[in-house]
């Protein structure tokens, strides 16, 4: 299996505060690796080092082989083979949904308006999102929204999508479709780092978990692994934690 | 429009535009004047168009809404010299006699009359004042309408009737929350007064013509009045965020 | 400008200065939107040292009445009084068109820009396709407002001379103020009617249709 995504101690601080504290892993194709641990912990700050957004201060994100921090790279046009998903969805509120799939394949890949809009429709279509295209993004539910935003990403053919905890801003009766979106995606063979505390897709999915807390991985693991013996004692009071928010039904079985 | 007042024939002839400098200054008092008699002519009847607007029932928010749209949607211009024209149309249609020749004045440091309010100064100030309270009114209510409703209906569950919640709860916070926006307004003001010029009112830009006309320095007086207002309404700004960081709620 | 009767005094007025008007209400807007957007993106987008002229320049042009702007650009270039208007209006529209397309750039939401960088694009596409797009739409309300205190702002070119609808018919304030009373009345209509649909529709109708496309929360 080749490696996509290699994340070489990553350190990233903002000001006196450091958030990120030296941060290794590799993500292979097709793999689905899913990230959690408390609020604060620096995940969001980490998957904007990934495709530097926020580039980190030391260490060392490999594309493919191709370092993202040495000069002279083309930040935007590797920033276009990562995708990413955010919170709050982030449409561009002045676009029809269809748009706002066409916009990334015209403008950065440099496509005709028709061939867009062919790999818009696969990619909208993948997302169940058909019917919708015509509509504005305030005109669509918060999990409507989440699915153009990840049909955005997947328009662009990335490599790897990352996920800033897609379903945490849906109301509840709205996460499933977006899940049940992201599963036919992973089954589907693309390749993922997604930051949730959703157990039961990462169950379902994940080839591999990190969990970190303070700017660190503490544990790794497949779930199987965390849902049975997690060795760490931070690890374990924070399922639990989640157990009690959630429910029982899919996170820890002891 | 006219361009002469007492001043003009008494002035004497002089070349440089520093010889003028007590008539200037005299004509910019003329300037504050209408400044200041603006603003809180503006301000006083603004918070009336303002309370009538956001509380008055149908009808009187009716009046004040028709009342700011007019008023906002035709020339400070035309409103000065309907001001102005009013009484003299009265006079001269025969249908009444109104006092419009009376003058109040001091006399200056060279024994000459200065004008310090007369019917064109009067209506300048009016219809300054009526422009500006409905641009006031605007801002007013802004503030108004950013108090929750949940504050008025917390001042009825203790028994206040609806004039004092008004009194006592929306107006001392609705005011301080439009200090921001109502500020631009009072730094717009100063640079509409020359609109008194229209009357004949020997204000600042009067008098620069008059100075021009005697020393033929048309390009170095314009300038020289263009960094007066300029300082001046700098000035004004400075004082304003001065006096809204000293008035801030804290929290708000 | 001899009429001495309504009639054809309101005649001399709509053929002879309303065109003035809003021949010159074009110029000062047209001028201002060129000069406004440039100094909004410098402001938004320029090294802080350019930018900071850029803010001079707003500074300047709204701390000078618009009257002796004209006169000094009528006394300093010699142009016709109509050429002196016009640049006055709109180089002082472009600094009060600055505020409002500055606003309307700041007021795009971070996170859409976050989205643009994240699917590859540069600072330029995304100003280009994703922030001014939603920019100009946002600064409809403002525009339309700029539109009427331009178009009002015309009537001070009557002071140095162009013929427009108050100076038209203002030599009769002192000559015959019962005739004038009714034509400065109609020329305040004609401004009134000028402005107020146009505020009235893109103030309330346009805000609204943003608002329920997501766009212009603050409007
Ligand atoms: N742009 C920023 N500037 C300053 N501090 C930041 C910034 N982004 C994140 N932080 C801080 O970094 C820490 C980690 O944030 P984040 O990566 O968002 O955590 P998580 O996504 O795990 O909840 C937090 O303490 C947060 O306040
Ligand atoms: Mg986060």
């Amino acid at each position: 299996m080749s490696i996509v995504l290699d994340v070489r101690d990553v350190w990233k601080s903002y000001g006196e505060l450091q958030v990120l504290k030296g941060v290794t892993f590799s993500v292979g194709e097709k793999e689905v690796k899913v990230v959690f641990g408390p609020s604060g912990s620096g995940k969001s700050t980490l998957l904007r080092c990934i495709n530097m957004l926020d580039p980190p201060d030391k260490g060392e994100v490999l594309l493919k082989g191709q370092s993202l921090m040495e000069d002279g790279v083309n930040l935007t046009m590797m920033r276009a083979r990562i995708g990413m998903v955010f919170q709050q969805f982030n449409l561009f509120s002045h676009l029809k949904a269809l748009d706002n799939v066409t916009i990334g394949p015209q403008r950065v890949l440099g496509l005709e308006r028709e061939e867009a809009v062919d790999r818009a429709h696969v990619a909208i279509e993948q997302v169940q999102m058909t019917d919708w295209i015509d509509h504005y993004p305030a005109q669509l539910s918060g999990g409507q929204q989440q699915r153009i935003g990840i049909a955005r990403a997947l328009a662009m053919d990335p490599d790897v999508v990352l996920f800033d905890e897609p379903t945490s801003a849906l109301d509840p009766e709205l996460i499933g479709e977006v899940l049940q979106v992201m599963l036919d995606i992973a089954q589907a063979g693309t390749t993922m780092i997604v930051v949730t505390h959703e157990m039961g897709f990462a169950r379902a999915v994940a080839n591999e978990m990190l969990f970190i807390d303070d700017g660190i991985i503490v544990e790794t693991g497949t779930p199987k692994h965390f849902f049975t013996a997690p060795e760490n004692e931070r690890v374990r009071q924070f399922l639990h934690r989640l157990e009690v928010l959630y429910g029982g039904q899919e996170s820890v079985e002891q | 429009m006219v361009g002469s007042g007492d001043m003009h024939n008494l002035m004497p002839l002089q070349y440089g535009i520093v010889s003028y400098i007590d008539e200037l200054a005299q004509a910019f008092l003329v300037t504050l004047e209408l400044y200041f008699v603006g603003l809180v002519l503006g301000f006083i009847m603004g918070l009336t168009f303002a309370i009538m607007r956001q509380f008055g029932g149908r009808v009187l928010s009716r009046i004040a809404t028709g009342y700011i749209e007019v008023i906002r949607g035709t020339p400070l211009i035309t409103q000065v010299l309907l001001v102005y024209a009013i009484p003299v149309a009265i006079n001269a249609a025969g249908i009444a006699d109104l006092p419009l020749n009376w003058y109040f004045y001091y006399i200056d440091s060279q024994n000459r009359i200065a004008v310090t309010l007369n019917w064109p100064i009067l209506a300048s100030m009016l219809g300054l004042g009526i422009n500006s309270a409905a641009y006031q009114a605007e801002y007013m209510r802004g503030g108004f309408a950013s108090i929750t409703s949940g504050q008025l209906r917390a001042a009825s569950s203790i028994g206040m009737t609806r004039w004092q919640s008004i009194r006592y709860i929306i107006l001392p916070q609705g005011l301080r929350r439009s200090i921001p926006a109502w500020s631009n307004e009072a730094a717009y003001l100063p640079k509409y007064t020359v609109v008194a010029i229209w009357v004949g009112v020997m204000e600042i830009l009067n008098m620069s013509k008059t100075v021009i006309a005697r020393t033929f320095l048309s390009v170095e007086m314009y300038l020289i009045l263009a960094i007066i207002f300029f300082v001046f309404i700098t000035a004004i700004n400075k004082v304003l965020e001065i006096t809204h960081s000293r008035t801030k709620i804290p929290g708000v | 400008m001899q009429e001495r009767d309504l009639p054809s005094l309101l005649v001399f007025i709509i053929t002879a200065g309303l065109p003035a008007t809003l021949l010159l209400s074009v110029v000062g807007l047209g001028m201002g939107f060129l000069i406004g957007v440039a100094l909004a993106l410098i402001r938004v987008y320029a090294e802080e040292d350019i930018s900071l002229l850029a803010q001079a320049y707003e500074n300047l042009f709204r701390g000078v009445p618009v009257l002796v702007l004209m006169l000094l650009f009528l006394v300093s270039t010699g142009w016709p009084a109509f050429f002196s208007a016009g640049l006055a209006l709109g180089l002082r529209s472009g600094a009060y068109q600055s505020q409002i397309v500055r606003g309307a750039i700041l007021s795009v939401s971070e996170s859409q820009m976050i989205a643009a960088y994240s699917i590859g694009m540069n600072r330029m596409q995304t100003a280009r396709h994703i922030v001014l797009p939603q920019a100009f739409r946002l600064a409809l309300p403002g525009w339309s407002n700029e539109y009427a205190v331009v178009t009002k702002d015309t009537a001070w070119a009557g002071a140095i001379g162009v013929l427009d609808m108050v100076k038209a018919s203002d030599y009769l304030v002192f000559e015959d103020p019962v005739l004038f009373l009714p034509a400065i009345l109609a020329i305040t209509l004609i401004y009134f009617v000028l402005t107020y649909p146009i505020t009235r529709y893109a103030g309330e109708v346009m805000s609204k249709r943003l608002r329920s496309l997501g766009l212009g929360g603050d409007y």
